[in-house]
């Protein structure tokens, strides 16, 4: 597994199992980025309730996050959010369409809730693109997403490009380390640089990235409130209108960019899991060595002058 | 900030029991494997993961066999495609490979979960008489690989105890009891005292789920019902048949007198479609019905070495552990796993179990030759409705208790202190 999938599998697996046998439930559970979900009957058994928590719900709403929502789930948000979270849907079993086709894609559009709330700053920054490009304008406006503690997405239409900067805290020294790695020396930065062989031609039509350690970059410098410490990173993404021109593109860039904080943190730990196991074969082979190395217990008998064995107690 | 609810994870010999503090029923179950690139023989002739080859552009290397693997039903799923192979980390409830369970954990939390594990605290499970060694590797795993916020390792035995809360039965909340555990591999008997397991007291029975499985597929191939069903159904058919149609009877000879006289009122009928094929079978499912969960009652119907009726097993336990918790143990026993589940299986236990005591009471009144009786013991076994997952259920009852962070051991402590930390945990729930 190199990529994070964008639905949800508990509400996925959940809403199958429900379509199936609909009987009684009540749990909570989580999504990357601090997001609670409570899933639960509270009326009857074949209707589900599907309540979300998001921390950044304020500017998302702000961003247009209702109305993307409104778009994908239409009549299923109800008025009556509940309490503690900032959106509710409403799956009525038994009026889900009746082909199973239909029905799949109605289950998976529900476990993508939390990527549609959260693309809808993206989505309102690629049509101010379009927008700018037309009058020629050169900026729109900075939309800041505080998606978790500390850490933020900025994104900025432009006349030719949409400026999308993350940027991401390592609280662990070991774990800022990997990350400059990955992201300044090896995958990113250094898969576009021309001159590499064969590099697939996906790569080359990829996002420029810059990643910036420590200072943030041009765009948001003048932004009050950021920090100027060691273990903060900055990640730039550059789109082209290529990158969202066509629906299809557009809503895998969102997917993708979206991930992107996870996919990171995801793959330090695996590179850490990695390096472990190098270093717990390692450490057995030397322990190998070791019991090679050891002195094998004398066994030649040994003698005095006269011939007499000496014995050993 | 509030805090993101805890995450149990009980990784059981054959399945995974995973999900979020505060549940009834955990989010996730699925089997203790992971398929990996090269199969068993390729992995251990080798040795060790593999290196990226030459060294130079980092880019170039795009070597991700070590992202390449599949864990849970995917694992088992592909199992037959050609370059993975299925490795079970876990062996006798004990992790064996630690390689494999750090990757496994790994997409248990962020292709699963998906939850980032720096924001929330974790439960993990160990089996009785787990080595401290493992712990601090598990501990080494979760602080180091992962960034946990906190840790706490907790053994199943205990929390099968605290599942049992969830029983109207239970009146005082106590952790000392008798748990049988009897999942798909083994059954354990392990008493419990205040929260800490007498382990020189834990026996093990060598009959579990597996072989209650075995023993049907046995019963009803001799009555020549398995020869409608494909030889690849017939495991699956008497699986199902133990889960959906056994029960525990209070009396073999009545029970086959009554199924002889009155045949069509208790034979099952049970209807199967070839999963290839499609074509339709149908049984009758007999004396399956109450011979299948006998086997811990009366071993010798299925085995020939391991010959001790779990009741005398669990007076065995009882009896070698210390004098002044023996009147606890025997009033709190309590089931976990999917092995206990039958109908009525508490009920015979408890009566099986009750005859015993009595028993030696008297022959100990008569011995003693005093004209004093004892007020007798109190045996109960408590079954409940959680007994499935109870493990599973036990960690989330205990983790949504706001005292939980109190006792788990933070990545700051870890970091202090180190692994050895891990070696000890506070019993919660006792001081309660």
């Amino acid at each position: 597994m190199i990529l994070l999938e964008s639905h949800n599998f508990v509400i996925y697996n959940t809403l199958a199992e429900k379509v199936a046998k609909p009987s009684s439930l009540d749990v909570v559970f989580v999504d990357f980025d601090g997001v609670r979900f409570h899933m639960s009957t509270p009326e009857k058994k074949t209707v589900i309730q599907l309540s979300m928590n998001i921390r950044c719900w304020d500017e998302l709403a702000q961003y247009g996050a209702l109305d993307v929502l409104t778009r994908e789930y239409g009549s299923l948000i109800t008025a009556a959010t509940e309490p503690e979270y900032n959106v509710t849907l409403q799956v009525d079993l038994e009026q889900l369409p009746a082909e199973a086709d239909g029905r799949e894609a109605m289950l998976k559009s529900i476990s993508l809730m939390k990527r549609n709330v959260l693309g809808a700053p993206f989505e309102l920054a690629f049509g101010e693109q379009k927008k700018l490009e037309d009058s020629g304008s050169s900026r729109g406006q900075l939309m800041q997403i505080h998606y978790r503690d500390e850490e933020a997405i900025y994104i900025q239409a432009a006349s030719d490009r949409v400026t999308v900067i993350f940027s991401t805290v390592f609280r662990e020294e070991t774990d800022r380390v990997f990350g400059k790695l990955f992201l300044q020396a090896s995958e990113f930065v250094d898969a576009r640089r021309p001159g590499i062989q064969n590099a697939p031609p996906s790569i080359q039509n990829a996002p420029q990235v810059l990643y910036s350690n420590r200072d943030p970059p041009l765009e948001i410098r003048d932004l009050p409130g950021l920090r100027h410490s060691e273990d903060i990173g900055y990640v730039t993404f550059v789109l082209f209108p290529r990158h969202f021109a066509k629906s299809d593109a557009s809503f895998n860039t969102i997917s993708h960019i979206q991930l992107f904080r996870d996919y990171l943190h995801y793959h330090i730990k695996c590179c850490k899991a990695y390096m472990h196991s190098r270093m717990r074969h390692r450490v057995s082979e030397f322990q190998k060595v070791l019991n090679r190395a050891k002195m094998e217990a004398a066994t030649t008998e040994r003698k005095t002058v006269t011939g007499r064995t000496m014995i050993s107690r | 900030m509030s805090l993101l609810a805890p995450i149990i994870c009980d990784n059981g010999t054959g399945f995974s029991k995973i999900g979020f503090a505060g549940n009834s029923d955990p989010s996730f179950v699925f089997p203790t494997a992971i398929a990996t690139r090269g199969g068993p023989a390729a992995q251990s002739a080798r040795g060790g993961p593999p290196i990226p080859v030459k060294p130079g552009n980092l880019a170039s290397k795009r070597g991700v066999e070590d992202l390449d693997f599949f864990i849970g039903d995917e694992a088992v799923a592909n199992a037959k495609t050609p370059g993975y192979g299925v490795h079970y980390p876990i062996r006798h409830g004990m992790i064996e490979n630690w390689d494999h369970m750090e990757r496994y954990w790994e997409q248990t939390i962020f292709k699963y979960l998906r939850a980032e594990p720096e924001d929330h605290y974790f439960l993990l499970t160990e089996p009785p008489l787990n080595p401290p060694e493992n712990r601090e590797q598990t501990a080494e795993i979760f602080f180091e690989s992962f960034n946990i916020k906190g840790l706490y390792i907790a053994v199943q035995a205990v929390l099968a105890l605290a599942a049992s809360w969830s029983s109207s039965r239970v009146t005082d909340r106590t952790l000392t009891g008798t748990v049988i555990d009897s999942g798909d591999g083994v059954t354990h008997v392990i008493p419990c005292a205040e929260g800490y397991v007498i382990g020189s007291a834990i026996k093990h029975i060598p009959i579990a789920g597996r072989d209650i499985t075995q023993f049907v597929l046995n019963l009803m191939r001799e009555r020549g019902e398995m020869t409608a069903v494909p030889p690849e159904d017939q495991m699956k058919v008497a699986s199902k048949v133990k889960e959906d149609y056994s029960y525990v009877c209070q009396d073999i000879v009545k029970e086959f007198r009554k199924y002889d006289a009155e045949p069509y009122k208790y034979f099952e009928r049970y209807d199967g479609e070839h999963s290839v094929t499609g074509r339709k079978y149908g049984l009758d499912i007999g004396y399956e019905r109450f011979l299948a969960p006998e086997i811990f009652f009366n071993p010798e119907i299925y085995s020939s070495d391991f010959l001790t009726p779990l009741p005398e097993i669990v007076d065995d336990v009882i009896q070698s552990s210390p004098i002044d918790v023996r009147r606890g143990l025997y009033k709190n026993i309590v089931l976990s796993g999917g092995s206990t589940m039958f109908q009525h299986f508490g009920q015979r236990l408890k009566r099986d179990l009750k005859q015993l005591v009595d028993r030696r009471l008297e022959a100990s009144v008569i011995s003693s030759g005093s004209t004093r009786k004892s007020s007798g013991v109190e045996v109960e076994v408590i079954s409940h409705k959680r007994q499935r997952y109870a493990v599973w259920f036990g960690g989330s009852l205990m983790a949504s208790l706001p005292e939980f962070y109190n006792f788990c051991h933070t990545k700051a402590q870890y970091d202090e202190i180190g692994p050895s930390i891990c070696r000890r945990y506070q019993i919660f729930g006792s001081a309660t």
